[in-house]
């Protein structure tokens, strides 16, 4: 490095944009086979029951129903349908729980049958025709309640519906000891929200299986390999038979971390012996698929006089749901996170995964990050005013210096904590504007919130692999097995292979999104896959570079050391009339009869070795109108140190997408069940309110920008970083507003008239 | 179910063909035509995806019988690039990152091409209104509402399209 870059850093069009904007991309929603059937699915109408019989008979019977399966078609075999057993080095804390049909029901929205046919409205029709007999039990919703003695049991092997019992990987020293050290103590019950991915293509798989019994699967998987994997072993296969191609994907933020319509898919294909697309409708989305991870955190902090933390603590329910997937990954993720923000020496969490008959937790952008956070966050501001200390100052007490360690466990290479709570606290006004201005019945305020995420997981194979090679054009097709779900992560590393390479950010052609043709990558999750996989490019490119310096030296009668690359044209240092094109070498490399035909070709593969975190704070000002209790976040301003942007209207548009995600997790998202039967009522867009364009407010993004030694050309992941802070840094700006806090999840009007009720009683 | 032979103008071509009277007007361009560039998110009017232009004005496709359109002009995402290159909406998109997953974009460039048709000259205000209904789940709409106003600004400048 220390060059000047050309390509990385710069704003480039951003991968398929063209495809998109023109509507040629195909999603798999799009995507058609001849002969292909359509699927639906039969969920349970009841929170809890047992099935006592079915009887598919009518439905095997319409004319165009060409498969009905239950329980009694599917694998018998419990799983998981989160990846992460593929990939972690001790899988053992994520329980296999789950059938790919069930014959119990455990949630309204419980996988039971599924239908092929020749068209969707025959699907629909041969639903209805299936009979099932359900013996209602009783259910349990509320996660406090299911762990008490005498709760209906959901899981045979979870007694008290406790499905698992874990601490903090990061617990330290002695809570105990360090609260007593403490000058002042606050300890809150936090509530976060099972916030909906709402990904806007509808969760959509084909499957099909050719004449030798090889299957061929279209979905909108993030972990195309390591799924490929689970799905073999589900359903007894080589994983050489099974060919798992993505397409364009409509989002996704962790729903497809696991199987969504995979595993029931397949079975409707094989049964049917014909391709089958299974599609879900808006209602099943929000109903059937995974959520965020929720949790209620009764945390704790101790400080001491001079405003340093002496003691953290956090007891967490996770509400989980009916069944496991991500609960002990993404509670780690949360325990960590918590543990990890600030210097603190003593640390204890635990944590409880209770089962409920309500729909499936998952994993969800920030991943356990945006809970921890909407607890830790609030609790500073709570500790600061209690300790007479400005929150900012706390913060500032309390940053992690170089060399401490970040929730990925790694030493910190940089710290830039400080820089940017104060860019930011200045970019708000945070000093003027706290504090409440007041007009008619409007009470503004302002607040912050600090984050911390990482650049990929930890404890986990995060193996990454491109391939590369030259045309005889001075093009290179670069293959590589991520997933781009709008992150634009083929656009970032085309960019570091031309720049490695010298060539033009137009001259990477990129294939991806078939595992047969690409080497193996864990997938998209962890905000790892820039730094992990623009990692394996620059050691592709780097490694394609040295081949293409041999041949051109030889071309030039020059030493390989003795060349430089600039905008497809190599020239002998020193030597200024002395070059050749990129495009004559790649082609002298094919083409060239008299020679050894050694094609220009190389492999990256990248393990990571370090894993430095995106770091920052974001600060909110808000408007709380006392009379409706109305929350108007009127502007945002956040400060993300994201090592070096490799496309910086990439990562601005991730902040972005991030900021209003947590807009929507704050104020208006709200997953509301029905607490006597378990249905959920939000399961469209009206109901369930995700921002809109006129509820975006002036939004300040700051890149910092502070390169890591680490990161391809110094970058970090920043894929989930803006989500994490939003929540509570409008939680903090309310309280400047009007002095109660709400802390459950979404902060919604009445829960503030209520909050301020509450108040005014108690004066 | 009943079927008929209905007429459409579709993207500037004539179309004569089998209708039942229950196909909505998204199904009609997806699954009879393979203009799959109209997408469905939510199937029942609430997201803005499938929006296209039906005699000059955005309509929901997903909620559109399209048997209640025959005989009418039909514009879809499809129809805006042209030989000589891509409409100016589809450059600004493209130019000011207001693409990430794409699913929304069809529906979104639609929605504007109505728009500026309508108000050519709009303010941040009216943007934000006039998507008000077109939902975006990665970009936090910023890039799509400067999008938007480039958009505005060079179609100005080439006196509309």
């Amino acid at each position: 490095m220390g060059e000047e870059l050309t390509i990385v850093g710069k704003k480039v069009p951003r991968w398929a944009a063209f495809e998109k904007a023109t509507g040629a991309a195909r999603f798999t929603v799009d995507f058609k086979l001849p002969e292909m059937l359509a699927g639906r699915l039969l969920t349970s109408p009841v929170a809890h029951a047992n099935i006592l019989k079915i009887d598919t008979s009518r439905a095997e019977k319409l004319p165009g129903v060409e498969a009905v399966i239950t329980f009694e078609d599917v694998p018998n075999k419990l799983f998981n349908p989160n990846k992460m057993d593929m990939c972690l080095f001790d899988p053992s804390g994520e329980l296999p729980d789950m059938y790919v049909l069930s014959d119990k029901a455990r949630f309204v929205g419980d996988k039971i049958a599924a239908v092929a046919a020749i068209n969707a409205g025959v699907a629909e029709e041969a639903l209805v025709l299936i009979e099932v007999e359900y013996e209602e039990l009783p259910a349990v919703f509320d996660s406090l309640e299911a762990s008490n003695p005498g709760q209906p049991r959901i899981h045979d092997f979870a007694k008290n519906n406790i499905a698992l019992t874990f601490p903090c990987l990061a617990n330290r020293g002695d809570v105990e000891e360090g609260f007593k050290e403490a000058h002042v103590v606050v300890e809150q019950t936090f509530k976060s929200s099972k916030q909906h991915m709402c990904q806007m293509e509808p969760t959509t798989c084909v499957a099909d299986f050719d004449a030798s019994g090889r299957l061929t699967i279209w979905s909108m998987s993030q972990h195309p390999f390591l799924h490929r994997r689970k799905l073999a072993e589900l359903f007894d296969m080589p994983v050489g038979m099974i060919r798992w191609k993505t397409l364009h994907i409509g989002g996704g933020w962790g729903k497809y971390g696991s199987f969504v319509a995979e595993p029931v898919c397949v079975a409707l294909a094989k049964k049917a012996g014909r391709p089958v697309k299974l599609e879900y409708s808006r209602e099943e989305d929000f109903r059937t698929t995974e959520t965020r991870e929720a949790h209620i955190m009764t945390g704790k902090i101790g400080v001491r006089k001079d405003g340093t933390i002496s003691a953290l603590q956090n007891k967490v329910v996770v509400q989980g749901g009916a069944y496991f997937t991500h609960n002990s990954n993404a509670t780690n993720v949360a325990m960590g996170c918590f543990a990890s923000l600030y210097t603190c020496p003593n640390v204890y969490e635990i944590a409880d995964a209770v089962y409920t008959n309500i729909p499936v937790s998952g994993g969800c952008r920030g991943y356990g990050n945006p809970p921890a956070m909407w607890a830790l966050e609030q609790l500073m501001d709570m500790a600061a005013e209690k300790l007479g200390m400005d929150p900012l100052e706390l913060r500032l007490k309390n940053t992690k210096k170089v060399g401490e360690f970040g929730p990925a466990n790694y030493a910190l290479e940089t710290s830039t904590f400080d820089d940017c709570l104060r860019l930011g606290a200045e970019k708000i006004g945070l000093k003027e504007k706290r504090g409440g201005r007041r007009e008619g019945t409007k009470r503004y305020g302002v607040g912050m919130a600090m984050f911390m995420h990482v650049s990929g997981s930890i404890g986990a194979t995060q193996h990454r692999n491109v391939h590369l090679k030259f045309n005889e054009d001075g093009t290179v097709n670069l293959a590589a097995g991520c997933v781009d779900l709008g992150q634009n992560i083929h656009g970032t590393i085309s960019q570091i292979a031309a720049e490695t390479l010298g060539i033009r950010y137009e001259d990477i052609i990129i294939h991806t999104g078939d595992t047969d043709t690409t080497f193996f990558d864990q997938g998209m999750h962890a905000s790892g896959g820039l730094f992990q996989i623009g990692n394996a490019t620059v050691k592709g490119a780097t490694e394609l570079k040295k081949l293409l310096f041999e041949r051109a030296a030889k071309m030039l009668e020059a030493h390989p050391e003795d060349l430089d690359v600039k905008d497809r044209w190599i020239s002998v240092k020193g030597s200024p009339d002395k070059g050749v094109s990129v495009a004559d070498v790649a082609k002298d490399a094919i083409y060239n009869y008299e020679d050894d035909h050694n094609h220009l070709a190389a492999k990256g593969s990248y393990s990571p070795e370090d894993n430095q975190p995106p770091v920052g704070a974001s600060f909110a000002e808000v408007g709380v109108d006392t009379e409706s209790g109305e929350v108007n976040v009127i502007k945002l301003v956040i400060v993300c140190d994201v090592g070096r942007a490799i496309n910086p209207q990439t990562v601005e548009s991730q902040l972005e997408g991030g900021a209003s995600q947590g807009i929507g997790y704050a104020l208006t998202e709200d997953y509301t069940i029905n607490p006597e039967t378990g249905y959920l009522e939000a399961d469209n867009y009206i109901t369930y309110k995700i921002p809109g364009a006129a509820d975006m407010p002036d939004m300040e993004i700051i890149q910092y920008e502070k390169p890591v030694s680490t990161g391809p050309f110094g970058a970090k992941g920043v894929g989930e970083a803006a989500m994490v802070p939003i929540a509570p840094a409008i939680a903090n700006a309310v309280y400047d507003a009007v002095g109660v806090r709400v802390t459950d999840l979404p902060i919604t009007p009445e829960k503030i008239l209520k909050s301020m009720e509450a108040k005014r009683e108690k004066i | 179910m009943k079927k008929e032979i209905a007429k459409f103008t579709i993207n500037d071509r004539p179309y004569e063909l089998l209708v039942e009277s229950n196909v909505t007007l998204a199904e009609l361009l997806r699954e009879q035509l393979d203009l799959t560039g109209t997408k469905c998110a939510c199937g029942v009017g609430e997201c803005g995806s499938c929006t296209v232009l039906i005699d000059g004005k955005p309509t929901l496709s997903c909620s559109t019988l399209a048997i209640a359109v025959r005989e009418k002009d039909i514009l879809t995402i499809e129809s805006l690039a042209t030989r000589e290159g891509l409409h100016p909406i589809q450059q600004a998109f493209i130019d000011h990152g207001a693409i990430q997953c794409g699913f929304c974009t069809p529906g979104m460039i639609m929605m504007t091409k109505a728009l500026l048709d309508e108000n050519p000259d709009p303010t941040e205000q009216e943007v934000k209104e006039g998507i008000g209904g077109n939902l975006c789940r990665c970009t936090g709409y910023v890039k799509i509402v400067d999008g938007i106003l480039a958009a505005a600004e060079s179609m100005g400048k080439e006196g509309g399209r």
